[in-house]
């Protein structure tokens, strides 16, 4: 237990301070600031509608937008941070401090992934803070589902921040990882065309087409499909107990975590013999 | 004496990508630095000295060959890296810190905490002649306190072996001294020292032993008074003009570093010191002193460079 | 690292990524079985409520399929009298509706609380086939009711709505939305009508869309219309109803809010709005109005709800039950104003209205009696439940007892052939209360008529009216005999 506790203290400071000096970036705050122009903008363009109908027509189109607000832009600030904690510091050196501590690699990468993790997290909480309180001054009711809706956009986020924090371990600039971030949540979200695609190959009954349908098909069962999370937009304006949705959201949390750790050990595989 | 870092062997290679040559940036190394000594690691840009410290840290993977840290060799475990304090070159530290905030997370690092963090913290800040600067934050700093808080974040464990990878460039003579003095004052402690550099006259003032090292083999190494070679003498003199520089030079002494009327002579080893001031008072020339003159770092560096780059050329 | 470790590395990251795909299928599976649990409920209201088929989707099929699976899981779904048992019912929510021809799912439907078990139908293993085969079917767009397969496998068609926006249908279901408001505003209808429907194929929860577009449907773009005379209606056998140009819009609403209702079954607001601002308001049609109010209080509500399905339940004569719920509703919420003022009067109402309703059935009774000792005693009980029924509206007081108890008088005269007289009554009666107005006008014509008393120009053109109400072309004759005879009875 001694050592359990030991192993995590390293890890634990250095989450603190990739914390510290991550809130400090200039583009995280300016994402921030625009999503946050967004949420309350969306009260003026619910504006548009006409005014003599007494629904929640405004209400639910601020919801909307503002949970594909808080995706767009936390997905920004998610790729952007995790592309790079690791290759900032090796362009300006602190890995040489870091590392050359009694600290070994996988808690150094431990350390920066929960840093990463912390400053998504307190971003969202933010974003979500506010989208609350907007909410809260329209309807008077605090809006639990969205906090149901958060947490699932934050376990979308995990995965995306996984496989991105992978890639820029093999790197040593943010450009490329930033870039490869984005085609992941792109890709990410289109996982459901590989069915597509081997619904359509095979049809000539070459073995190079059934060979494109086998392999999409790999594919498709391997790779996290992101419209899983497109639950999120659903709850927030749904039934409060409906029972797919309560099964979904825990179930759909195990699947975000067991790839984020996939998506972590890609990156201690990557990173163990790294030359830096 | 007791060896505190041993290389046998060490090779490292560079590999080019695609067509590219490969880069053979050590060549079986052997290295030995004994415990308690400052170890002057020199070499020009580029002839290794860096990709060997970042081996014995565990930053970069030997191709070949082996490295022992304190009789281990399992560098780059924590175990061995607890005993180390690295500084280096131009690393950047955060300037959202304040000083004693980034002590404090690099000494946490190292597993400090507490009361001993904070007594580790007082001690190093005041041996570094920080303390005045301790809650100010980084961005205030000048080039020299980053150094000196680089310096101290490297001392903040009290390790047994310190690596300092050029602590002293880019520094004004001032602060060069401040930290030459602290440097000597730990190897007076037991501390052993590994420092790169290729600041030579810092070296010469301060290392017990060095290593010259081009083009990734070890050209030299050894105390420097096993490696300077003991010449001859020099007689410094006024009142000197053309047509007596002329008569001293049939003589076997040789003029050097003329500067109006005065000059240095040298003394060749034809003739005795003896021999050459009587020389001097039959040429009624103004003495001014009579000093050994002993080869310097750079003159050593000079020969051996050039020696490896002339065999390096046939 | 040595080498050992890197096959334990190695090992654990394929674990970890079987681990990871094991989920992901599980998830999947959660989904499809999402999407269909869904469509069944759909279907499940679907044929309890609207017995909406088409031929050209397999809806049915599928659903009958289930049904079948599911008989071999006893015990999943609960028969409708087992649900009762395990939840006592208020007093005041309907009684389940007549079983009829309504299947085990269907029945289990009726009530929310039963979500959990459709849900765990939907996804077990007793109906993997019926599950595969909706997929099948929902891809090739051959289930009218599976609109929103956004989390089923990708179409077959290739590129689906959802993957035009990027999982972000909603928000462009909004931004159509607002479209669909400029359209309105612009008097746009068959733009409106179009994108509104482009809207909720989007976002098929749009609840907001559904209630707003069947209000403008049956509201907004209908109040510019004139009546149709009934003679130059149409009949609709989709409808079973004589539709004019105003109906033709009322009918576009319910059918949206159907819609509505099959993609939204547990939104009480989608069916009170069907029941009441479309069938009562529009159509006056209180009985499909009961119907729906009636399902509207058995999902979660809000408590001015169950009001109109009281109200509702009067209109229809259904006095007993109106009676009861509102009694149960005073019970309930004594400390609200409704409690505490409008379902005192409306109880005393019903009450009245009851006893009037025996008072008539007993004379009745007492008319066809062979034995006249029973005739008498039949009538003195009528007379009896009349005066009783006279009593309460005087303690109802306001000018709306008043109208009522004059109404009773007017009967008594009549029944004395004193019709000058009755019509004077209720000449006064029906200053006192408007929303009597028309029933006593035309008692007012019955009178007159009975009486051959002279009846005025406007009173003449109502009867002529009258007489064709209902009635249109093309209807089918049976329908016809019906309308007529039931006007014969009016009038």
């Amino acid at each position: 237990m001694g050592a359990f506790i030991d192993f995590f203290r390293g890890p634990w400071h250095i989450a603190v301070y990739t914390y510290r000096e991550g809130i400090r970036k200039k583009t995280l705050i300016g994402f921030l600031i625009l999503s946050l122009l967004v949420i309350f903008g969306a009260s003026f363009i619910s504006s548009y509608l006409d005014p003599t109908s007494e629904t929640d027509i405004d209400l639910k189109l601020i919801k909307d937008i503002c949970v594909a607000t808080i995706s767009i832009f936390g997905v920004l600030i998610t790729i952007f941070i995790s592309a790079s904690v690791v290759p900032g510091e090796i362009e300006n050196k602190v890995i040489y401090t870091i590392l050359s501590k009694p600290v070994r690699r996988i808690q150094y990468l431990l350390g920066k992934f929960l840093g990463a993790q912390l400053i998504i997290i307190v971003n969202l909480v933010l974003m979500g803070f506010l989208f609350c309180a907007a909410l809260y001054m329209r309807q008077q009711v605090f809006p639990s589902l969205l906090l149901w809706s958060l947490l699932l956009t934050y376990f979308e986020f995990l995965i995306i921040s996984a496989f991105t924090f992978a890639v820029s371990c093999a790197s040593t600039s943010a450009v490329v990882p930033t870039i490869i971030g984005l085609f992941i949540y792109i890709t990410g979200n289109l996982t459901e065309f590989l069915k597509d695609v081997q619904n359509r190959a095979g049809q000539s009954g070459k073995w190079f087409d059934d060979m494109i349908g086998w392999v999409a098909n790999a594919l498709y069962q391997m790779l996290p499909n992101l419209q899983n999370f497109s639950l999120k937009t659903q709850i927030i304006n749904g039934q409060p107990n409906d029972p797919p949705t309560d099964v979904l959201i825990p179930n759909l949390m195990a699947y975000g975590t067991l790839y984020a750790i996939f998506g972590f050990l890609l990156a201690w595989v990557i990173f163990w013999r790294k030359e830096v | 004496m007791s060896i505190a870092i041993q290389t046998s062997k060490l090779t490292k290679v560079y590999e080019g990508s695609f067509r590219a040559q490969d880069v053979h940036a050590l060549k079986e190394l052997d290295l030995i630095i004994n415990q308690g000594e400052i170890y002057g690691y020199l070499g020009p840009n580029g002839s290794g000295k860096t990709t060997t410290i970042k081996m014995m840290l565990g930053l970069l993977f030997p191709t070949s060959g082996t490295i022992e840290i304190l009789g281990n060799p399992n560098v780059g475990s924590a175990s061995v890296k607890r005993n180390i304090g690295y500084l280096p070159e131009g690393a950047y530290y955060p300037d959202f810190l304040k000083g004693e905030e980034i002590l404090e997370y690099y000494g946490k690092l190292y597993g400090l905490g507490g009361k001993d963090l904070r007594h580790r913290m007082a001690e190093t800040l005041e041996l570094v002649g920080m303390t005045h600067a301790r809650k100010r934050l980084l961005r205030g700093y000048s080039k020299g306190m980053r150094q000196r808080i680089g310096l101290a974040q490297a001392l903040i464990s009290d390790p047994a072996i310190l690596i300092l990878d050029e602590p002293t460039t880019g520094l004004d003579p001032i602060a060069r001294k401040e930290i030459r003095d602290i440097l000597a004052n730990l190897r007076d402690k037991g501390k052993t020292l590994l420092i790169s550099s290729h600041e030579l006259l810092e070296v010469e003032l301060i290392c017990d032993r060095v290593g010259i090292l081009f083009e990734g083999v070890l050209q030299a190494q050894g105390t420097l008074d096993e490696l300077l070679v003991q010449r001859d003498v020099t007689v410094d003199v006024d009142d000197l003009d053309d047509a007596t520089a002329a008569k001293l030079a049939e003589r076997g002494l040789q003029v050097e570093d003329r500067v109006g009327t005065r000059a240095k002579l040298r003394v060749a080893s034809a003739i005795t010191a003896y021999e050459a001031l009587e020389l001097c008072r039959a040429f009624n020339l103004k003495l001014i002193g009579v000093a050994p003159r002993r080869e310097t770092l750079e003159e050593l560096f000079v020969r051996v460079v050039g020696a490896a780059q002339s065999t390096r050329r046939q | 690292m040595k080498r050992h470790q890197k096959l334990v590395l190695a090992g654990a990251m394929l674990l970890i990524l079987a681990l990871a795909a094991t989920q992901g299928r599980h998830v999947r599976h959660l989904r499809e079985s999402e999407s269909f649990y869904r469509w069944m409920l759909a279907a499940a209201v679907n044929e309890r409520l609207f017995q909406d088929e088409s031929g050209q989707f397999k809806d049915k099929e599928l659903f009958e399929q289930c049904n079948a699976a599911s008989q071999k899981l006893a015990g999943l779904v609960p028969t409708v009298a087992a649900v009762a048992k395990e939840q006592p019912k208020a007093a005041s929510e309907p009684p389940a509706a007549e079983p009829g021809e309504v299947s085990e799912i269907g029945k289990a439907s009726q009530e929310y609380k039963n979500d959990p078990r459709i849900w765990a139908l939907a996804r077990s293993n007793e109906l993997a086939d019926a599950r595969a085969s909706f997929l099948k079917l929902a891809r090739s767009r051959q289930l009218r009711f599976a609109q929103d397969i956004q989390y089923a496998e990708a179409q077959e068609s290739g590129v689906g709505l959802f993957n035009l926006f990027f999982g972000f249908r909603k928000v462009a279901a909004n931004f159509i939305w607002i479209q669909v408001d400029r359209y309105w505003h612009q008097g746009e209808n068959y733009r409106m009508v179009a994108l509104m429907k482009t809207c909720t194929a989007l976002d098929p929860h749009f609840v907001e869309a559904y209630l707003i577009g069947s209000w403008h449907l049956s509201y907004n773009v209908t109040a510019k219309m004139m009546d149709t005379p009934w003679p130059q209606r149409k009949w609709d056998p989709k409808y079973s109803a004589c539709v004019g140009e105003k109906e033709k819009y009322y009918y576009v609403a319910i059918n949206f809010l159907k819609d509505g209702i099959r993609n939204n079954p547990r939104n009480y607001k989608l069916y009170f709005d069907l029941g009441f601002a479309v069938y009562k308001q529009k159509l006056k049609d209180y009985q499909n109005a009961v119907k729906y109010l009636s399902e509207a209080i058995r999902q979660p509500h809000d408590r001015w709800v169950p009001r109109q399905l009281f109200i509702c339940q009067e209109l229809n004569g259904q006095y007993a039950e109106a009676l009861a719920g509102w009694e149960d509703y005073a019970r309930r919420f004594p400390q609200t104003s409704t409690g505490q003022e409008v379902a005192p009067r409306f109880i005393k109402r019903n009450q009245g209205h009851l006893l009037e309703k025996r008072a008539e059935e007993a004379f009745k009774a007492a008319a066809a009696a062979t034995d006249p000792a029973e005739a008498e005693r039949l009538r003195k009980e009528a007379l009896k439940f009349r005066e009783q029924a006279k009593d309460i509206f005087m303690v109802l007081g306001s000018t709306e007892g008043d109208a009522l108890r004059m109404r009773i008088e007017a009967t008594e005269l009549a029944e004395q052939k004193r019709y000058m007289e009755a019509v004077a009554v209720l000449d006064k009666a029906r200053w006192e209360s408007a929303e009597l107005w028309d029933d006593l006008s035309h008692r007012i014509m019955r009178y007159k008529a009975d009486g051959n008393l002279p009846i005025s120009l406007s009173e003449q053109k109502e009867m002529e009216r009258e007489k064709d109400a209902g009635l249109c072309a093309g209807m089918p004759e049976q329908e016809r005999q019906r309308v007529q005879q039931k006007n014969a009875q009016l009038n």
